[in-house]
């Protein structure tokens, strides 16, 4: 059953995530964006991280998206840029960027990047917690910082663009 | 891995797919969504001294929303000149499925459940945050002024509300320690209803809610007075009804979240079963949340934006300190 | 659903599609966009009786945008609270530090957002 999911999710996610590059009205690729982000957490929740996979809908498709959406429809309806000539040539660069990835992907094993922290049956949420605010406390703080600097700076931008 | 199409016939034909199905699926919420359409006409009705709905039955009209239903379906479908007709018809549909799928994660009584999934709770609210994407949709896409500016006000009161009622879920987590949904309600088994020690989180819970439906006194994207229906002005006969339904199967859903989080859910003496329970609790919720709009004015939207992003964001973190001192103990700092 | 040794989420997935699936071909069945005799009346956009002019999406409500950006960005928030909360009992009093900063951080733009939202001529 795992097999089929995965493949389901996985055509889901590419060919969303296509289409939300190829698209020529903007709202119809901020929603196949929106789509393929969705197919991205349901690859979440087969790898066993629900945690992860819930946050990236309420995250991703329900913030970033919704913001993407906003942006788009105040910017106009102005039609994408026309579909290059070079179609075949994209697609060959395409196939061998991805063919060079996936080698390099699979030489990198898994000793490779040794976790602190492996746990096997006994990770749960909890687990999850307490690594976070533990061992990851310091990251946690320069995050917040990150995240204060965004939204000052964000407020700031707009602010900006209305006092003219 | 076996053959996927004996897989899909296995599942298909087992007691699993009924339960989706049926009960507590996918009929059980259709039948539930025209059961509250006229529930709440008439209970708004018996609050305005009216009779309210009567006529499509003997016994005080109680099918008046499957009346509706039939009605609309016979209704032309006129899509505006210029709409973008896909996602002027997906929106709906796609809230609908929203519906069913908040609903498919409560307990509603011990072992039924459609899923038990582990992060219940923020797989619950994950969902509820996709809302706002789906009415901004639905307004931009039927061309049409009332229902933009519609779409846009609902993005906005959903967004500021988002926030307040993750929070207020927040305070349930920490004092359960748990994420799931019937964990959460195997904790107030063992240790008391939850609205007791989290009165303010409940509070917050049901104002922030109330909010995240549209419903009044926080229905300006919807105001009909205002700007006649908002984002729904443009939706013809059949699609209104697949506008309408999702409304009440949020009600629905948000409702028995409460239960389940601060009321304890299907729990209770054993003289009545537990899922009699369940909707006992919910229905109770759901008369103090439609009795909400025969009481209160419509709020402004500047106003409604400020008191979300500041006393109730304010209120919140309020809660979360109180559930953090009854956590951790008062010395304890 | 475990007994039948199906995961919950997948279970979930399933229920998700199945819903799916029954809607659209109800749908289908149900709903076709019919309209027998199409004026251009019936198809004008509606404004309560008056003609409509202009093109239809050029209101915009512009100056509730930080609100959107302040979303994104408290949702963020959210889910470390999450994880915090989930463990409070063994973390306790001294696992809250680093939150405690955390959210003190995160709020003061908070302020700011809500100071230049008071400045009314800015928007």
């Amino acid at each position: 059953m795992t097999d089929l999911t995965f493949l389901a999710l996985a055509t889901v996610t590419v060919a969303s995530s296509i289409l939300a590059l190829e698209a020529r009205d903007l709202v119809y690729g901020a929603a196949a964006l929106g789509i393929s982000f969705l197919g991205i957490a349901g690859l979440f929740f087969l790898l066993d991280a629900s945690y992860i996979g819930a946050f990236q809908i309420a995250v991703y498709i329900g913030a970033v998206v919704v913001l993407i959406l906003f942006t788009v429809m105040l910017v106009g309806p102005q039609l994408g840029e026309p579909p290059l000539e070079l179609k075949r040539l994209s697609l060959l660069i395409a196939l061998l960027v991805s063919l060079l990835l996936g080698t390099a992907g699979s030489l990198t094993s898994a000793a490779a990047f040794p976790g602190p922290d492996n746990c096997g049956a006994g990770c749960d949420l909890t687990r999850l917690s307490s690594t976070l605010i533990n061992q990851y406390g310091v990251p946690l703080e320069f995050l917040s910082l990150v995240l204060a600097a965004a939204v000052i700076g964000a407020l700031t931008l707009a602010k900006a663009d209305r006092k003219q | 891995m076996s053959d996927p199409v004996s897989q899909i016939l296995q599942l298909v034909t087992s007691t699993y797919f009924l339960e989706i199905v049926v009960f507590p699926g996918l009929i059980s919420i259709a039948i539930l969504g025209a059961f509250f359409t006229w529930f709440e006409r008439k209970l708004t009705a018996r609050v305005q001294l009216r009779i309210g709905p009567s006529y499509s039955s003997p016994v005080g009209g109680i099918l008046q929303g499957f009346a509706d239903i039939i009605k609309l379906l016979f209704k032309e479908l006129i899509i505006p000149e210029g709409a973008d007709r896909f996602f002027f018809i997906m929106s709906p549909v796609t809230a609908l499925i929203i519906g069913a799928a908040l609903l498919g994660l409560i307990p509603f009584a011990p072992g039924v459940q459609i899923a038990n999934v582990e992060v219940g709770l923020p797989a619950f609210l994950a969902i509820v945050t996709l809302s706002p994407t789906i009415v901004l949709l639905a307004g931009w896409s039927a061309n049409s002024k009332f229902p933009f500016i519609g779409g846009l006000r609902a993005l906005f009161q959903q967004t500021a509300y988002e926030i307040p009622l993750w929070l207020s879920a927040l305070g349930v987590v920490m004092i359960t320690g748990t994420l799931n949904l019937t964990g959460i309600v195997q904790f107030q088994q063992n240790n008391g209803w939850l609205i007791l020690p989290q009165a303010l989180g409940a509070l917050l819970f049901i104002v922030t809610s109330t909010a995240e439906m549209e419903r009044l006194p926080f229905d300006l994207p919807e105001a009909e007075s205002e700007i006649m229906m908002g984002w729904q002005a443009e939706y013809p006969g059949p699609l209104f009804m697949l506008v309408q339904g999702p409304a009440f199967i949020k009600l629905y859903a948000f409702a028995a979240l409460f239960s389940t989080l601060y009321l304890g859910g299907y729990l209770g003496p054993a003289i009545i079963p537990p899922i009699v329970w369940f909707f006992l609790k919910t229905i109770v919720i759901i008369v103090a949340i439609m009795l909400f709009r025969s009481t209160f004015p419509r709020v402004r939207l500047d106003q409604l934006l400020r008191q979300g992003w500041t006393t109730l964001l304010t209120l919140s973190i309020v809660n979360i300190v109180i559930a953090y001192f009854i956590v951790v103990g008062v010395p304890a700092i | 659903m475990v007994s039948q040794g199906i995961p919950e989420e997948t279970g979930y997935i399933i229920f998700l599609f199945v819903a799916t699936l029954a809607l659209v071909i109800t749908l289908r069945l149900v709903i076709s966009p019919r309209d027998p005799r199409p004026t251009p009346e019936k198809r004008a956009p509606f404004e309560s009786g008056q003609i409509a002019s202009g093109p239809g999406r050029t209101r915009f409500i512009i100056q509730y945008y930080p609100y959107i950006l302040m979303f994104v960005v408290y949702d963020v928030i959210a889910m470390f609270l999450f994880a915090w909360a989930l463990d409070l009992r063994s973390l306790g009093a001294a696992g809250t530090v680093p939150i405690l900063t955390f959210m003190v951080v995160a709020l003061v733009p908070l302020a700011y957002a809500l100071h230049l939202a008071g400045q009314r001529e800015n928007w």
